[in-house]
Order: structure tokens, then C-alpha cells, then sequence
């Protein structure tokens, strides 16, 4: 699609940019985290969807 | 990027939604009728009859097994997505907005809508994955809107939360558990209602649409507003994207209600903007009329996209989306990546 670059950004804007990337992956990190710790406290497995594949496979052996 | 058009319906779509795997798709429209659709070819896999209205919503369960949609006929209903069988009717006052499963499946939310003598609701449903199984005919709890009615609601991840978006522009999150109030934000500019939300892929932020022309990414756990997508025009949706970090807005004012010529057709557009950096970095033309609903593939592999128009239009996303990168991104070291 009409996907283009804006990559005449001045000095600031990069900055501004490298800033905003950085504080997003750390929030990112904290809260995957959290996430992955709060689901091993309730004796979950990390992915939420892994019960979902396990029957998937069973249904397809069963056909 | 040919897209592929779903020409199904014969009034606006209200809501589309990809099941899991993301090979079917399915779409509610105001013309009564549920279509199910292969994502891939467009093919018609069958529809849903028996709602006497509109229908407003609709919702798949992780395993493709039940599908709930919500309408004007003031009913929830369940249904066997491989049989088209109803498997249960729940009756309200009043119209049924927004039809939600959690994350495992094992409860529904609904908004209920506000009208003369009825107070706006969100009411929670026990769901019986079993299909010959008895459904229960009361919910688990229902919260009661006295101030600014729901417009649309959410389960946040572990089920934890339901997050409520209002006709005030407030969201509001409560205990998924028994519906009890936790707190409350004024996300979007005040009295400009709140269209659409949904949830990034792991349920813990998700992001959304208003009628004050912007889109909003916030945090589940604090309400925080965590990113701001401004455009010029009222937004009916707004999705999220995995693999990139894209969210894609659509919206439009209808026809009837402009003076201008934005009514030139095919000229409705998906825009796409930098989730992290609020820039807009693109934008997709076809629909004829406003955007009314966007989900975008859950693996990230395309969207599709629901207009007033009539139409469904499927976009698989070419090479150049996968490799648009900002600079600064390009020396970052990857984030991790939870596809989760």
C-alpha cells in the first residue's frame, strides 16, 4: 500500500522517536512479565492458547 | 495487495471477526443475517438465520466452536458454527451492542443498550463448551450503568478485568469476577462517544476509536493512556496489529451528513499509523461509504475491513508492510515477541 518514509525527520524527531521506542519496550518488557509471572502463579501455562492446540491435535487424530 | 470483496450482505456491517486460526472470518451487518466467510478466498461458508433485527455483534470462541452474536431484536444468541444450530436465545429490554468471550472461552460479556425506563448494562454469561449441553438461562452478574451507558466492553488478559468504554468518552474497568467498580478514566475528549475497543493479542493494553477523531492505546492494568492517533475524521474502529507495530483506524462521516465532496466514491479509507511513533503511515481507499469495522488477521497476515457501504474487503499485506521500518527501529534490537 501507500506505505512511505518520513525519513527526512530532523535530529529532534529521531530523537524523539528513539525515546518513545525505548520507553514502549521497557513497558512492553515490565508488563510481558508480569504477565508471564502472574500466569505461572496461577499454575497456567504461558501461552493462554495452549489448551486450544492440544485439543486441536486431538481432534485431528481422532479423524 | 488485490483485495478480496465479500458481497454478502445488503445493509452496512456493524461487526467482522476473525476466529483464532484467522481461516474464517464472520460479519454482521443491519440486514439480519450472520455470513461466515473462508478468510483465504472469500468463499461463503454458510449463514446464521433466526435474528428478528439488526445485528450489532458478533463474537467466535477459541476453538471455532460457538459463535454469539448480539442485535436490535434484543437477544444474544448462541450458535454451533459448524451446524448453524442455535444452541440458546437470551432475552433483554433492550438491543444487544457488544458480545464478547474471554480468553478461555468459558464466559460472555454483552452490552446491553440504554433506552426509556432501561438503564445501559454489561451482563457476564457462564458458557457451556459443551454444544449439546444445557446453556445457563441467568448471568453470573450484570453491571448497571447510572451515569454514561457502556457503548462497548472488553475481558482484559487472565480474565481479570472487564474494561467498559462509554458514550461520555470515559473507560472504566471492573472486577471480572463479580462486576464490582475498580476505576474510571476520561480517556477521550468529554461527551464524544466511544465507537469501537479491542485488545492488543495478550490483553493487557488495547486501544480505542472515538467520535472526537482519535484513537487511543491504554494500559488495562493503570487506564493510562499510553499512545494518541489523531486524524480528521469521527472513528467507528480501530484495531491493533501483530508483528508490526501498526494500528489500523477507520471511520468516515456518512454521506447524509456532509456538505462536501468526501463522498467521492471508493474514497473511504483504512489508515494505518505507527502504533509507538502516533505517525500515520498510510492509508488503504476502496469502501463507498464510512469504515464501520476493522479486525485485522490474527496472525498478522492481513485485515479486513466492514463498511456502510455493504461490503467486506480482505487485504493480505504485501512485502513492502513487513519491511517498512523507521530508522530508529532498524538499529533497535528486537523487542521480545509473545505471540501470545
Amino acid at each position: 500500500e501507500d506505505l512511505y518514509e518520513t525519513e527526512t525527520a530532523n535530529k529532534e524527531v529521531i530523537e524523539a522517536r528513539k525515546r518513545a521506542l525505548q520507553e514502549w519496550t521497557a513497558w512492553r518488557q515490565r508488563t510481558e512479565k508480569q504477565l508471564r509471572e502472574e500466569r505461572v502463579a496461577r499454575g497456567l501455562p504461558a501461552d493462554p492458547f495452549e489448551k486450544f492446540k492440544v485439543k486441536k491435535e486431538e481432534a485431528t487424530v481422532i479423524e | 495487495m488485490r483485495p478480496i470483496i465479500l458481497n454478502g450482505h445488503e445493509r452496512a456491517l456493524t461487526q467482522i471477526k476473525f476466529n483464532r486460526d484467522g481461516d474464517l472470518l464472520f460479519s454482521t451487518a443491519k440486514d439480519h443475517v450472520v455470513c461466515a466467510w473462508f478468510s483465504a478466498n472469500g468463499e461463503r461458508l454458510g449463514t446464521y438465520h433466526g435474528h428478528q433485527g439488526a445485528l450489532w455483534t458478533v463474537d467466535i470462541d477459541p476453538t471455532s466452536t460457538i459463535l454469539a452474536t448480539g442485535a436490535a431484536d434484543n437477544t444474544i444468541r448462541l450458535w454451533e458454527v459448524r451446524t448453524g444450530r442455535l444452541l440458546k436465545t437470551w432475552d433483554f429490554p433492550t438491543a444487544v451492542k457488544r458480545v464478547e468471550f474471554n480468553e478461555d472461552g468459558n464466559l460472555l460479556l454483552a452490552v446491553t443498550e440504554q433506552r426509556m425506563g432501561y438503564l445501559g448494562t454489561v451482563v457476564a454469561f457462564n458458557i457451556n463448551s459443551d454444544v449439546d449441553g444445557p446453556q445457563e438461562d441467568e448471568p453470573i452478574f450484570k453491571i448497571t450503568f447510572d451515569e454514561s451507558k457502556a457503548t462497548v466492553a472488553a475481558w482484559s488478559y487472565l480474565t481479570k478485568f472487564i474494561v467498559t468504554a462509554h458514550e461520555d468518552g470515559s473507560v472504566a474497568t471492573w472486577d471480572a469476577k463479580d462486576g464490582s467498580f475498580i476505576q474510571r478514566v476520561q480517556a477521550h475528549e468529554q461527551d464524544m462517544l466511544i465507537t469501537d475497543m479491542q485488545m492488543a493479542a495478550d490483553r493487557t493494553y488495547f486501544i480505542t476509536a472515538c467520535r472526537d477523531k482519535t484513537a487511543k492505546v491504554i494500559d488495562v492494568n493503570t487506564l493510562q493512556v499510553l499512545k494518541t492517533y489523531v486524524t480528521d475524521t469521527p472513528l467507528n474502529t480501530a484495531a491493533i496489529t501483530p508483528l508490526k507495530e501498526f494500528v489500523v483506524l477507520g471511520g468516515g462521516q456518512a454521506a447524509s451528513e456532509v456538505t462536501t465532496t468526501s463522498q467521492r466514491q471508493g474514497k473511504f479509507e483504512a489508515r494505518f499509523y505507527h502504533k509507538i511513533f502516533e505517525e500515520e503511515i498510510g492509508r488503504v481507499k476502496g469502501h463507498f461509504g464510512p469504515l464501520n469495522t476493522i479486525a485485522v488477521h490474527p496472525a498478522g497476515t492481513g485485515y479486513a475491513s466492514g463498511g456502510e457501504d455493504g461490503y467486506v474487503r480482505i487485504h493480505f499485506f504485501d512485502k513492502a508492510y513487513f519491511d517498512f521500518k523507521y530508522e530508529v527501529e532498524r538499529f533497535q534490537p528486537q523487542e521480545v515477541q509473545t505471540t501470545a
